[in-house]
């Protein structure tokens, strides 16, 4: 979008206006992934028994309301519950003429409101039946959104769909002043545009200059001769290599390499800054001095690209391969040649006069393009050796570069249970143990589940929701699965803070409060932005919030 | 709230704090009361001068230097400070009021000392601008310059900017520029 | 209480407020008084932008019926993709006003009173009316005057002067809440470091060596313009100034050999503008309207005292206690009652603070909001104030209102209230 800025007065467009606020974060790159992309909400999953409508599915719009604002491209709202009375004292997309219709149909209408950009529809069936008369319902989406609990068969079902289509769910669920949501990716899900801080992915080669950045600083050297304008505006960065040629005159060649070196270097980068001017001191001589420690350190590969690199996906390529294993399989060859990434180009601002900055700038801009320009033709050479059809893009290649330091990818994990895989009891056992942890109500939750499901499925009486027996039962039960290797595992402490969990679930009898779906709603939106924008780094995998207390926990499980 | 209350009065009596009765009056805002007591913690030299059209209010003043020594001796440089209610989370705005020949200040009286922009932090007083203000007329720095001319001069022939300095004080023509007679 | 009606539509708020929980406090009475209390606890919101909008949805929905809510703001396009109250049509017309009519029409049963203009305008009278204050502001300054307000309001005869303040704010993917309890936790002066001055550019970088593209639009921005069109305050919503603003910018980007300006990057600059969307603003205004809730229920504790909220990488957030400072400007010396002959002189009067028991003021300066009384340095303010060391203090003050005192022997500043005798 920055290109197409236009250059006369008129200024940007009314979408560009009325999206700038997000722009600045996710650039035109993201919108444009978010308008392309269409959400399935299921909302609920029909009744739990006689007494209860079932889900309320709060947080399900809550969560569509954050995403229709920005402008994602569509929504489908799968609901087959009508509006009731409890529904209005709840959900802010209905008003009291719904009441008696589909709130699927409703709360979508309410929801369209929100952004004439915004497509959405809606289905007043539960998934099953849906699914089972279009088989490609679920593909047609690029993120499934599931308020929980649903029927077990039908959770299976979505799970299972989406990670055949590489479609991301996540699956919430909001009781009382609780709740717990999980995000399941793809088995690979890789982004290149992590967002780091940028102070971590600066890159200056001081120690291993270029030729041409080796030159730059080459031509400081007689720094007494200058007068005391040209010396307090050396940029700092070539009063660096200035002074490391002399340390290497001094050193057989060696850079300063430990912290006793360093802290040498920086004594003399210091002693050389003039006390006699104005101020007492120069300002680029200070930043110098500051820059050493973090600076002057060799390049090292962080363990997470390594891990990239070593991928299956990255060593064995195909012809189908996504683009990004093209370019992190180029960009490795390009690693394995010197063992330097692509320069990200990026020069800090620094005390200097305008010519001499820019001329710094472009020196580092230019070996940016020229790395770039390298990767390309690697990427290119790949590409005909696999006979691919389509060609990467050279913008793909480039902002591949620049966050090349900082890729990542999740494996993605499915929605956890209690009775998933061992890996996931063994953190949950684990976690248990430690009284500051909130993990408890990730197991509280499963329990409201399971007795949830017994009551829908017809093995349980509608009352066991209220019913301490019951509920004993099952906390019972799901001590025994975690510990099935050793009860002792779990003490009295534990256990309590089990049961408190529940009790705080039970005072609602599993049903939402406003307020703590709004803000789930929020914390779901916000992984959802992150997944569909390929932007930023999305929760990996389970996050429980914990309204009473006012905090949050992320897990792996 | 019951017991945020009673938390509230077992304070009150650590602290034998009183509240009035009936309906209060405005409050001493937190940057006048602020700049009460960096006033009375100032120290003027006999260089400097302040002025208060009024005295009632202590957030607009006027601050005359006078220099003793150096290249602008003699003459006399007033500046408007100007705080706002955002004291000291935002730092005084200072402008010089007369037209200057002053390599770091600008036709428009914009000054260039770093604690007045990038270095502002709340824990430093107006003393602290004010010994910085006067610092700028015995160092005037050619090498970070708002009126580039002037510095230029400054750096490349000190004697001619010092006989501009005088001219420009005086009220005369520096470069097809009047400036201000600030002469005492 | 409620019909019989409004407890079906309640359900669940209402077990909510009928059952003691796990951590609700053991004095806790749950049942109708509560939810008695809690829906006529009159409420205030600050802000009616990108919080405010949640906030005022969140307590509607939260079992409040009597809301305020004051913005002095109009709606603007970029406030819609987040302000959802807010649509193409209203566009200039007071956010106050339309999200209030919004949110009453949509959730039976409840008030909402809007209020458009400055939360300046109003007095102690009108704060003391509520039992809590939830803010939603983008402003240090506004959030610093309503907290000295709040704090100087606390009057220990009467619990009810003790007014909860319970604060947003957001910035692009991260933002925190917190509660302030006037006079009792930590204050927003008591805090003001967390907030990070705007990063600023020498203005001599910006006057003759810039090398950044945003130095070029500070230069359009603060000297060309002064320069150039000195007349004419600038306008950061007129669009023909910043296009004016860019335009100047790219013409001397160009001079230096500097790249990368755009459009968006000189309104950004110009006026400041911090990202902001939806979801976060969710996050956080729910946070604070739980705190609501929680505060005036007393079904489960409150936040003591700040939570912050990073999402860039995955779901973060801190709780924490930040201290109360014992050299807060405003709630570190509250001000102390003290009676006096309104018939006494300054000058007779300073020298009875020089016997006070909490401390020995030697040489005082003071004043109230509106006058200063006596500043003893520098001369020319003492010579302005002298005359007023012969006046009688009924010349001087109003019975009942602050003076705030300091005196170089002591590092904090002390306030008192004078009640004549």
């Amino acid at each position: 979008m920055a290109d197409a800025f236009p250059q006369a007065l008129a200024g940007p467009s009314s979408k560009e206006r009325k999206y700038d606020r997000q722009l600045r974060l996710w650039a035109a790159s993201g919108q444009q992934s978010l308008e392309e992309s269409r959400v399935l909400l299921v909302n609920s999953d029909g009744p739990w028994g006689n007494q209860s409508s079932g889900v309320t599915g709060v947080v399900g719009v809550e969560t569509l309301k954050n995403l229709v604002l920005p402008g994602v491209g569509g929504f489908t709202i799968v609901d087959p519950a009508v509006v009731t009375e409890p529904d209005l004292g709840l959900n802010f997309f209905l008003e009291e003429n719904c009441l008696g219709k589909s709130r699927a149909g409703e709360t979508c209408r309410l929801l369209r409101e929100l952004n004439p950009d915004v497509e959405g529809s809606s289905h007043a069936k539960p998934i099953a039946e849906i699914v089972k008369e279009d088989p490609d319902f679920i593909s047609r989406h690029q993120l499934v959104l599931i308020s929980g609990p649903i029927q077990r068969s039908s959770l299976d079902m979505l799970c299972t769909a989406a990670k055949d289509n590489g479609i991301p769910v996540l699956y919430t669920r909001s009781v009382g002043f609780t709740s717990t949501f999980s995000l399941q990716l793809p088995d690979v899900f890789p982004i290149v545009e992590t967002h780091p801080d940028p102070e971590t992915t600066q890159d200056l080669r001081l120690l291993n200059p270029w030729m041409e950045l080796d030159m730059a600083g080459a031509r400081v050297t007689n720094l007494e001769s200058l007068d005391d304008h040209e010396h307090g505006h050396v940029p700092y960065i070539l009063l660096l290599l200035h002074y490391l040629h002399k340390w290497k005159q001094s050193h057989n060649g060696a850079v300063p390499s430990n912290y006793k070196e360093k802290t040498e270097f920086r004594e003399m980068v210091r002693s050389g800054a003039r006390t006699n001017t104005p101020e007492g001191g120069e300002e680029n001589f200070d930043e110098a001095v500051a820059a050493v420690m973090k600076s002057l350190n060799p390049f090292s590969l962080r363990s997470s690209l390594r891990e990239i690199f070593e991928m299956d996906e990255c060593k064995n390529l195909r012809q189908d391969s996504a683009e990004f294993w093209i370019i992190a399989a180029a960009i490795h060859e390009f690693y394995k040649k010197d063992n330097l990434l692509p320069l990200p180009g990026s020069l800090p601002d620094m005390k200097a006069q305008s010519a001499d900055y820019i001329a710094l700038q472009n020196i580092y801009k230019a070996k940016a393009r020229k790395d770039i320009e390298e990767v390309v033709g690697l990427v290119r050479s790949i590409e005909a050796r696999l006979a691919r059809p389509v060609k990467v893009s050279e913008k793909d290649v480039e902002i591949f570069c620049k966050n090349a330091s900082h890729v990542k990818v999740i494996h993605g994990r499915n929605i956890p249970r209690l009775d998933g895989d061992a890996r996931t009891t063994k953190i949950i056992k684990n976690n248990l143990t430690n009284s500051d942890s909130i993990i408890s109500l990730f197991l509280a939750f499963q329990i409201l589940d399971d007795i949830v499901t017994d009551i829908q499925q017809g093995n349980a009486p509608d009352e066991s929701l209220d019913n301490d027996a019951v509920w004993n039962t099952h906390i019972d039960r799901a001590i025994g699965v975690i510990t099935s290797d050793n009860p002792a595992d779990i003490d009295e402490e534990a256990r309590e803070r089990i049961v408190q969990a529940t009790q705080e679930l039970r005072r609602t009898e599993g049903g939402e409060l406003h307020n703590t779906s709004a803000l789930t709603g929020g914390l779901v939106a916000q992984e959802a932005l992150k997944v569909i924008t390929r932007q930023y780094v999305p929760l990996d995998n389970t996050c429980i919030f914990d309204g009473v207390r006012s905090r949050s926990e992320m897990f792996k499980l | 709230m019951l017991k945020i209350w009673s938390m509230k009065q077992k304070q009150q009596q650590a602290e034998n704090a009183e509240g009035a009765d009936g309906k209060k009056k405005k409050k001493v805002t937190a940057a006048q009361l602020r700049v009460q007591r960096d006033l009375q913690e100032l120290t003027l030299g006999s260089t400097m001068k302040m002025t208060f059209p009024n005295p009632d209010d202590i957030l607009n003043f006027t601050l005359t230097i006078e220099p003793d020594e150096g290249m602008y001796k003699g003459g006399a440089f007033a500046f408007s400070f100007t705080v706002n209610q955002n004291f000291p989370h935002d730092p005084p705005k200072v402008k010089c009021t007369q037209k200057i020949y002053h390599p770091n200040i600008d036709m428009e009286g914009n000054v260039c000392l770093n604690i007045l922009r990038e270095d502002w932090k709340p824990v430093l007083n107006l003393n602290a601008v004010i010994v910085g203000m006067q610092f700028l007329f015995l160092e005037p720095n050619a090498s970070d310059p708002l009126n580039k001319e002037a510095a230029d001069d400054l750096r490349t022939n000190r004697d001619a900017f010092k006989r501009n300095v005088r001219t420009s004080m005086a009220g005369g023509t520096v470069r097809g520029v009047q400036f201000d007679k600030v002469l005492r | 209480m409620a019909s019989a009606d409004s407890a079906t539509r309640w359900k669940y708020l209402y077990k909510a407020l009928s059952k003691p929980g796990p951590f609700s406090d053991e004095d806790w009475v749950p049942g109708s008084e509560t939810i008695s209390a809690l829906e006529s606890s009159k409420v205030l919101v600050i802000g009616a932008g990108g919080l405010g909008c949640d906030i005022l949805k969140n307590l509607a929905l939260s079992g409040f019926k009597d809301i305020h809510v004051i913005d002095m703001d109009t709606i603007d396009i970029s406030n819609l993709n987040r302000q959802f109250l807010f649509r193409q049509a209203d566009i200039g017309k007071p956010k106050a006003e339309v999200a209030a009519a919004f949110v009453e029409k949509r959730v039976k049963g409840v008030k909402i009173t809007p209020y458009v203009g400055k939360i300046q305008d109003k007095d102690e009278d009108y704060y003391m009316q509520f039992k809590l204050v939830v803010c939603g502001l983008d402003s240090i300054e506004a959030r610093r005057w309503i907290n000295s307000t709040l704090i100087s309001m606390v009057d220990f005869d009467n619990p009810e002067s003790l007014k909860p303040l319970i604060d947003g704010g957001t910035e692009g993917f991260k933002g925190q809440a917190r509660v302030i309890l006037p006079t009792l936790s930590s204050c927003i002066e008591c805090q003001l470091d967390m907030h990070a001055p705007r990063p600023a550019v020498p203005l001599c970088t910006i006057a003759t060596i810039p090398r950044q593209p945003q130095h070029c639009i500070e230069w359009a921005h603060q000297i060309a313009w002064q320069e150039q069109r000195k007349d004419e305050p600038f306008d950061s919503d007129d669009m023909e100034h910043i296009g004016w603003v860019y335009q100047t910018a790219l013409e001397r980007a160009k001079q230096f050999n500097i790249s990368g300006i755009t459009f968006q990057m000189a309104q950004g600059v110009v006026k400041n503008i911090i990202p902001a969307i939806a979801s976060t603003n969710a996050v956080i205004a729910a946070a604070t309207t739980s705190e609501a809730l929680k505060i005036a229920t007393s079904c489960n504790p409150y936040l003591e005292n700040y939570m912050m909220y990073a999402g860039e990488d995955g779901v973060y957030t801190y709780t924490f206690e930040a201290e109360k400072k014992a050299d807060c400007p405003v709630c570190g010396n509250l001000a102390r009652k003290m009676t006096v002959d309104p018939d006494m002189t300054l000058e007779v009067f300073i020298e009875t603070l020089g016997e006070r028991p909490e401390a020995q003021l030697k040489k005082p300066s003071m004043r109230t909001e509106e006058k200063t009384l006596y500043q003893r340095f520098p001369p020319q303010l003492e010579e302005q104030t002298r005359s007023n060391l012969k006046r009688k203090l009924r010349e001087l003050v109003q019975d009942g209102q602050e003076i705030a005192v300091s005196d170089p022997a002591y590092v904090i500043d002390f306030r008192y209230r004078l009640i004549f005798s």
